[in-house]
Parts: structure tokens; C-alpha cells; sequence
């Protein structure tokens, strides 16, 4: 009996016209597609994407080289130098991240005592030769500089539950 | 259980019982048997201060809880660490440590090896109470070696007992009470105890930290490599902290039987010095015109095997007096395969006539020098010598209440007290020491003695001060002769030797000779001293060779008489085996191949006492420079010789027996000068080139100065004014130096010290020496 209905099925398309039921249901409601990148999908406020170096509003650099990311580092992609600046304070003369290494874990972020280095939402980033991968502190900085309004945005809005 | 013993308690700590010595307190028991008991203010080495009570613990039938490190054991006393009175106590304490205490680890050069912070992660609350405005102290500038940050200190005294009873300087004390106590040094000053680095150590929170070292790295990202240091022959252990390669920091490698836990300020900064511009990166070889080209090793060693073999037999080796053992053992190997004889690393000594005599002479242990119940020191800055000594010294004077007795030529600014002390210029030496020999009266055995030495042993007078020292020798226990550097360069020095080691054996006491250099003991152990008749430097500079080897000295600042040295090289072909650059080297040398310092390469050093210490490469060596038995190792297997067949330095046999001694000798008539003497010292920092390079050191104010220091009396007859310029003459050299009047130095002398490139064209750093006036 179950032979005969299948025959009968497939004599007439059947699962031909509900699958294409799917696509012409499709036809008349609104698309999902973005067009890339021009246009962006929201992103959450946590998102892991460029690291970043912010500064204080006065202009100066947040990091105070206590090295706690270069050392919760899994991927030992941090390299830290550190000295003591002319005013006395602890700061960083190298700090490097290299891209290649880097596992977009955000334990650098979660481990920094003064909100320095962070993640940015930004994932828009490419290089063209090897070398590019390692991000010195003045690229850091620019990008945190270049990100500030995002990244405090986000933070604010994720502060309430950390 | 019932101990027989009368001296033991039975105590139970946790649970766990032991016996213990009477009067001992809980807290050395519970070190012992593996308990751990937290604490800030206590210290093993230290006196008990009980001030930071955070070892409190509960005590049974106690009404209140203990402080562990002030609590002597009783018998059947039970002590609970971990029990809900002694934790909350300890909880208490921490909370009130950290009231004043900053919190922000994250910029604290402590963060990560500090006490606090590791003790707070037990017994702290994760969340401050404290709301109101915190204490904050301002910082002191005590001296470019150590870092205040007063406000993170939580006034354990640890510092200030350490300055006070093992430094002994007294520089550090606590002003004020209560909240308000502030640890200072009272007037604005700088800590220029030669020990101080050890308060970095000892501090257990940031309050005090490494001055050079600040900032630039974390506990966690360092290598410990164990080293040994090679400035004294104490052979202090020690650790150099590493990273990525590069030694950023030393501290201090426990060995009760040399160095204790501590380290003097010149091994734990002197490694600034490796990294100086001065480092030999390639070899070099001087070309026809007199230029310097740099070339690979293979020209470099053919260039300094044909200097080598040229000179054949006639080749002078003079090393540096820290060298390593297998470094000497090879180069003397070296030397006999090309029939040479003439080798010799006591390169800032004068007199060799007792050669025969000389064995290597530290008969009292480093760890029995603390024992010692009276002392004399003949010519020796004891903590200039060797820190570490001086804290023995010390120890023996404040523990056993030693009588010392001091002969020298300058008021040296002792951490003791000296019973009494005879300050007299250099020439007049070893006068007193004839004195105190004749004091000593029908106990010297003056047959034991050369017949003029014997002599001039009746002949003289035993004064006030040489009647007073040799009655306290004779009573001691434990007598002791500390012939320091200064007296074993002097020109009389076969004399002196011969009478402290005559005066030692009339009193039953002991006798060390504190030579200068990190590896003297095994310079003579492994032939690095002349034998069989081969010459010393006095006579090697004296009948230039044809060829010369320099190891690692500078031929300007590591000699007596820099003069004669630039000489004597003049006449010859000269290899220099070198770490360090300088224009004398470039000047005199022919030949330059980059040495390996210390910490950089492997080998093995003798303490003073005869200690075999090995030692390994804890950083890489800079350019192209190979360790000291590399290179003795490729230029024996280039000649041909007989000792070179080994692969790696393990394999290297080391001889048991110490080489022969020269066996023809006689004593020196005795010379009394007249007139004005130079007092060259080798100042505490310029010992070689590694502490002269490092910048720390040098901006200590224990480090030399080029000034000249006369007595006040010398200065008013010659007419002199103090901080005037003067011309000073030795031979037909000058310098123009500022005049300085010290009432510590003995009249008939002059203070200008060696190891310094401004005075390094002077003459012998004990000649004569006229001052005038500019």
C-alpha cells in the first residue's frame, strides 16, 4: 500500500512544490542579506574583534605596564617592555601584540586593572604582508583613539552586569 | 614521651609532635617540621621585634592568641595555627596591615614576589571596609642603589634591624609612633652601607626595591639562574635573574658556609656593568698601518697563535686574579707546552722573596670567622676587602664581644667597634707588627723565623698598643689575623706576611690572608702562579717578554705600576683575552679576542677557604666573545699541546694537588722611607672592569673619587690649602687634583687611589709622591 502512495507522490512532484512553496514564501518577505560593507550586522557589545590601547579624556595613556595581560596571555602574543617614564611612573616603552598568535580570547581585557587594553568591536581589518601582523603600542593607541566612542559606549552598556 | 635530654620540650603544633630546644620559639619549630605560619616583621638572621603580629597563633590554655615569632616553647605546650582563634586573628591583623597599605599591586615593582600581597590572597577580605583617606608617607632618596615607597611600608623594622645589626651602619630607623611612625634616615642621606641591597631582600612588601632594576620587569617573566659571584673570594651565590637572555636583575642564593643569605651591593649591581659600550663584541686584529680591523675568529686565533709561538718559551701570562679554575689550569697548560714559565695573576702585589713560604693561607673557615673572640686586622678595609667578611668580622665582635685590634693606614670607618687601633702611614706598617711580634715575648719562636726577620724582631720596641693587642690575642680562644688587600700589596708585604703568620701560631690563632680578586685561591691551586723557577709580574715587567698574554685585565687600571706595565707590553707582541675594552688595551695589544664574562660562561671558582663552586653561563654572551676554555682550548689544539684532549669542560680533569712553590728565597733588608708615601687604594667599586663599567656603583658614594686626601697636619707644613688644586708627582708623572683634608689618614701619607683612568699614569700605587701647590 505504502509503495503505491509513494508512486502516486512522486507522479505528481509533490515534495517538488513544497520545497519550491519555501522560496516562493520567501519571495514576499523582507531579506536578510547585508550588503557587506556597506552595510553591517548589529554586533554584540561584547564582541572580540581589534585590540586597542585606550587613554584617560585628558590624553593620557591608561596602561601602567603591570603586565597582567602579557602574563594571562594564552597565546603569549603580548610583549611588554617597561620602564620607569621621566615623571616617575610606571610605563610601557614596547607593547606589542601579534595578530597571528592572538586567539581573540578578551583575557587581556578581562585581566586589565585599568580598562587599557580592550577589545574593539571592529573586525574590518586585513594586512598585506606578514610583518603587519604584529601591532605596536602607536598603532594600539591610534586604534583606541580611533574606537574610543564605541568601546566606552560598549562598555557602559555591559557595565551593570560585570 | 620523656625526653632524656634536659635542653628539649616536647610541643605539638597542629597535631603534629616534636622536641624542640628550650627557648626556642614556635615559630623556628613550625620552619622546621614544615607548618607555615604567616608573618611580615620576623627574619631567621634578625632579632625578634614581634611588631607586626600576623603570626599570631592559638596556644592552648593561652587566654589570648601568641605572636609565634616571640613565643618561647614550653614543655607540653599545644599550638594551633589553623584554628578559628589564630585565623581570625591573622584576618584582623591583615585587615589592619591594609588600612594604610596602597592597593595597587599593579604598579608596584613588588607585585607578584611580595609577602603582603601573597599573604593577603589567604587572609585578606576580598572587599575593603575602609573608606576612609589613606596614610601616605613621602618617599626618601636613600642613594641610587635602593627604591623608597614609604607609603606601602608597614614598619616591620625588618630594614632597620637588618642596618643595624648584620650592615651595622645604623642608617635607617623609625621616627614617630603609631600611625605616624615613618622608617627614615632622619637627616636627608644616602644608605652607603656597602651591604645595603640586602634591605631590597629583606623588605617583605615594596616599600624598598631594586633602584636600577625598577620597573622594567616582573617576577613571573624572570629566570633564576643560579651563579656565583667572582668580585671576593667569599664566592658569594647567587642568582641572576634573566629574561629573554639578558641578566636584569641578582639576588642573593642562600650558602650557610659562605655568604648566608646575604650579598654585598658590588655582586648585586655590578652586572649594569656587562651591559656597558666598553663589551668586546668581535676579535680584533691590529693590521701593518696600526688600525684595528675586526675579523673572524679563525684570522684572530691564527694572529694570536703566531704570537704564541713566536715568543716560544718567552711569553709572559699575566690573568686577571678572577678568573675561572679551568681557565687557569689551561692557560698554564698552554704556557709548558711552549716551554714557558712565567705566569702570574697577583698582578697588583709587590713582593714575592716569600714565595717558598706561601701556601694558600686561609686557615680559619668563613663560617668559624664569626667565632673569632679577638681579631687584628693588619692593613685591611675589611668591608671594602669583602663585604661578606666585614659581616663576620662583625658578628664576631657583636655576638662574642671580640677584642679587635686594628693596624692601618687610614681610620677606615669599621662597622665595630676596635678595641684600639694604630694609625700609621704605610711605611711604619710593619713596625707595629715587629712591635706586637716582640710583645708576645717567649711565646714567638723566633727560631721558626729567618734570621733577619728574627732580628729585627729583638731589636724592636713593644709599644702601648702592641702590648695591649698581644695580650688579647694570647688570652683568646680564638684568635684571628686578618691580613687585608692593602697589606698583602704593600711592599713589605713578605714581612708582614711572615709576622701575622709568626704572631698566629705564638697565640694558637688563625691566619687568613684576604687576597685581592674573585679566584685567588684558585689561581694558586691551579697554576696560575709562578713554579720551577719560573718569574713573577714584579720580575716579568721588569725583563719584557717577546710575547705576552693579557686575561681579562686592563693593563692601565688592574697593575701596581701601570707605567712600567705599558713598558713592558711596549716591548712585545701582545694577545689580550678581554671582556672589557679600553684604550690601553687598543694601545698595547696586537691581537683582541672577546671574552665571555662570568655570568656568561661555565667554569668553577674557589672560595677563600678552599670551596669548589661551580658556576654556569646564566645570559648569552655578547657578539662573537666565547667563553675563557674555548678559546685556551682552540689555540692548545692549533699548537699541538699536550692537555687539550677533551670536547666539553665536564670532561676536563682537574689536578688533586696544588702546583709546587718556588723554593729559593730570602728576605728583603727592611726600607724605612722618609717623606710623603702614596696610599694607592683600590676603591670598593674599581675592583675590575665589570664594577667599573656598572653606572649604579659608580654614582655610590662608596665609590673612588679622583681626589687627593692628606692628613690636616701634613697639609698646614706643606703649606696647602684644602679644595685647592694641587699638583701631585710620582717619577716624572703629575696630576692636578683637588686637595682634601682627612683627619682619618695617618700623617706621611697621601691618599690617592688607583684603579682610576685619571691617575692610571702614575707610578706605583705605594711610591713615593710629592704634593705642591698648583
Amino acid at each position: 500500500m505504502n509503495k503505491v502512495i509513494r508512486y502516486f507522490k512522486s507522479l505528481m512532484m509533490i515534495e517538488l512544490w513544497q520545497g519550491l512553496g519555501v522560496t516562493f514564501k520567501h519571495m514576499f518577505k523582507p531579506k536578510f542579506t547585508v550588503f557587506y560593507p556597506e552595510e553591517q550586522i548589529p554586533k554584540s557589545n561584547r564582541f572580540r574583534g581589534i585590540h586597542a590601547l585606550r587613554r584617560y579624556p585628558n590624553g593620557e595613556e591608561r596602561c601602567i605596564a603591570c603586565k597582567l595581560c602579557e602574563a594571562v596571555c594564552p597565546a603569549l602574543a603580548i610583549t611588554i617592555d617597561s620602564e620607569m617614564r621621566d615623571d616617575g611612573t610606571r610605563r610601557t616603552t614596547r607593547y606589542e601584540i601579534d595578530l597571528f598568535k592572538c586567539v581573540y580570547c578578551g583575557f587581556c581585557e578581562e585581566s586589565c586593572p585599568v580598562d587599557s587594553i580592550v577589545l574593539t568591536d571592529f573586525a574590518d581589518f586585513h594586512m598585506e604582508d606578514p610583518k603587519e601582523s604584529i601591532l605596536d603600542k602607536q598603532q594600539l593607541l591610534a586604534l583606541g583613539d580611533r574606537f574610543e566612542e564605541s568601546i566606552s559606549k560598549n562598555r557602559q552598556q555591559d557595565a551593570a552586569y560585570r | 614521651m620523656n625526653s632524656p635530654d634536659n635542653n628539649l620540650v616536647n610541643i605539638e603544633i597542629d597535631g603534629i609532635a616534636t622536641t624542640a630546644a628550650k627557648g626556642s620559639m614556635i615559630i623556628e619549630v613550625a620552619d622546621r617540621i614544615g607548618v607555615d605560619i604567616p608573618r611580615f616583621c620576623y627574619h631567621p638572621k634578625l632579632s625578634i621585634a614581634a611588631s607586626c603580629r600576623m603570626c599570631l597563633v592559638d596556644v592552648e590554655k593561652a587566654p589570648k592568641p601568641m605572636p609565634a615569632c616571640a613565643t618561647p616553647v614550653m614543655e607540653g605546650m599545644k599550638v594551633f595555627t589553623e584554628s578559628k582563634r589564630a585565623v581570625d586573628a591573622q584576618r584582623g591583623i591583615m585587615e589592619f596591615l591594609l588600612i594604610n597599605h596602597p592597593l595597587d599591586c599593579p604598579i608596584c615593582d613588588q607585585g607578584g614576589e611580595c609577602e603582603l600581597q601573597d599573604q593577603a590572597v589567604g587572609y585578606g577580605r576580598s572587599v575593603s571596609r575602609f573608606s576612609e583617606s589613606k596614610r601616605v608617607v613621602e618617599d626618601k632618596d636613600i642613594g641610587p642603589l635602593v627604591q623608597t615607597e614609604m607609603t606601602r611600608c608597614i614598619h616591620c623594622t625588618r630594614c632597620v634591624r637588618f642596618l643595624e645589626e648584620i650592615a651595622g651602619t645604623d642608617e635607617l630607623g623609625g621616627i614617630g609612633r603609631g600611625d605616624r611612625l615613618e622608617i627614615g634616615t632622619m637627616v636627608a642621606r644616602s644608605i652607603d652601607s656597602e651591604l645595603s641591597g640586602n634591605v631590597i631582600d629583606v623588605c617583605p612588601v615594596g616599600a624598598l626595591t631594586n633602584k636600577p632594576f625598577r620597573f622594567s620587569a616582573r617576577a613571573w617573566e624572570l629566570m633564576a639562574r643560579a651563579s656565583v659571584s667572582s668580585h671576593d673570594g667569599v664566592t658569594s651565590n647567587l642568582y641572576y635573574h634573566t629574561r629573554r637572555n639578558e641578566i636584569l636583575r641578582c639576588v642573593p642564593r642562600d650558602n650557610e658556609a659562605l655568604n648566608e643569605c646575604w650579598i654585598s651591593d658590588r655582586d648585586r649591581y655590578s652586572h649594569y656593568g656587562l651591559r656597558s659600550d666598553e663589551r668586546l663584541h668581535e676579535p680584533m686584529v691590529k693590521d701593518s698601518n696600526g688600525s684595528w680591523q675586526i675579523v673572524d675568529w679563525d684570522v684572530a686565533l691564527d694572529a694570536a697563535a703566531e704570537i704564541l709561538t713566536d715568543a716560544g718559551e718567552d711569553l709572559g701570562m699575566l690573568l686577571s686574579p678572577s678568573a675561572f679554575n679551568e681557565e687557569y689550569l689551561l692557560a698554564s697548560r698552554l704556557l709548558k707546552g711552549l716551554g714557558g714559565k712565567n705566569i702570574d695573576s697577583r698582578l697588583r702585589e709587590t713582593t714575592f722573596t716569600d714565595d717558598a713560604s706561601r701556601q694558600i693561607q686561609f686557615e680559619c673557615q668563613l663560617s668559624e670567622m664569626a667565632k673569632a673572640d679577638a681579631v687584628l686586622l693588619i692593613g685591611s678595609n675589611i668591608h671594602e676587602d669583602a663585604p661578606i667578611l666585614g659581616h663576620k668580622v662583625r658578628q664576631a665582635w657583636l655576638k662574642n664581644q671580640a677584642a679587635i685590634y686594628a693596624v692601618m693606614p687610614r681610620n677606615y670607618n669599621y662597622h665595630f667597634d676596635c678595641a684600639e687601633t694604630s694609625v700609621i702611614e704605610p711605611g711604619k706598617m710593619l713596625g707595629q707588627l715587629l712591635s706586637i711580634a716582640k710583645a708576645l715575648g717567649e711565646s714567638l719562636d723566633t727560631r721558626s723565623l729567618q734570621a733577619n726577620v728574627a732580628n729585627a724582631v729583638e731589636n724592636a720596641a713593644a709599644d702601648e698598643f702592641a702590648t695591649h693587642a698581644a695580650n688579647a690575642l694570647k688570652a683568646a680562644d680564638n684568635a684571628l689575623l686578618l691580613v687585608g688587600k692593602m697589606a698583602l700589596s704593600h711592599p713589605q708585604a713578605d714581612w708582614i706576611r711572615a709576622l701575622a703568620q709568626a704572631i698566629s701560631q705564638a697565640v694558637a690563632g688563625r691566619c687568613n690572608l684576604i687576597a685581592d680578586g674573585g679566584n685567588s685561591t684558585g689561581a694558586r691551586y691551579y697554576g696560575a702562579q709562578p713554579a720551577d723557577g719560573g718569574l713573577d709580574v714584579a720580575q716579568m715587567l721588569e725583563n719584557p717578554a717577546k710575547g705576552w698574554v693579557l686575561w681579562n685585565v686592563n693593563p692601565a687600571l688592574d697593575f701596581d705600576h701601570p707605567a712600567l706595565v705599558q713598558t713592558a707590553l711596549a716591548a712585545g707582541k701582545v694577545l689580550a683575552v678581554s671582556s672589557f675594552n679600553s684604550d690601553a688595551i687598543l694601545a698595547n695589544a696586537d691581537v683582541i679576542l672577546p671574552l665571555a664574562a662570568t655570568a656568561e660562561s661555565e667554569g668553577s671558582l674557589m672560595s677563600f677557604d678552599g670551596q669548589l663552586q661551580q658556576v654556569s653561563a646564566a645570559s648569552k654572551a655578547p657578539g662573537m666573545s666565547k667563553p675563557g676554555w674555548k678559546i685556551l682550548h682552540r689555540l692548545g689544539t692549533q699548537l699541538g699541546l699536550e692537555g687539550f684532549e677533551f670536547s666539553r669542560l665536564g670532561s676536563l680533569e682537574m689536578p688533586e694537588e696544588c702546583a709546587a712553590v718556588r723554593t729559593d728565597f730570602e728576605f728583603a733588608e727592611l726600607e724605612v722611607s722618609n717623606g710623603l708615601n702614596r696610599l694607592g687604594e683600590v676603591g670598593i667599586y674599581s675592583v675590575n672592569a665589570e664594577c667599573r663599567q656598572s653606572a649604579p656603583l659608580q654614582d655610590t658614594h662608596l665609590a673612588s673619587r679622583a681626589v687627593i686626601s692628606m692628613n690636616p697636619e701634613d697639609i698646614s707644613t706643606r703649606d696647602l690649602s684644602p679644595g685647592a688644586t694641587v699638583t701631585a708627582t710620582q717619577g716624572d708623572q703629575q696630576i692636578h687634583l683637588v686637595l682634601k683634608s682627612d683627619p682619618s689618614i695617618a700623617a706621611g701619607c697621601v691618599l690617592l687611589p688607583a684603579a682610576m683612568a685619571e691617575t692610571a699614569h702614575l707610578g706605583s700605587a705605594w711610591a713615593a709622591i710629592e704634593v705642591e701647590a698648583k
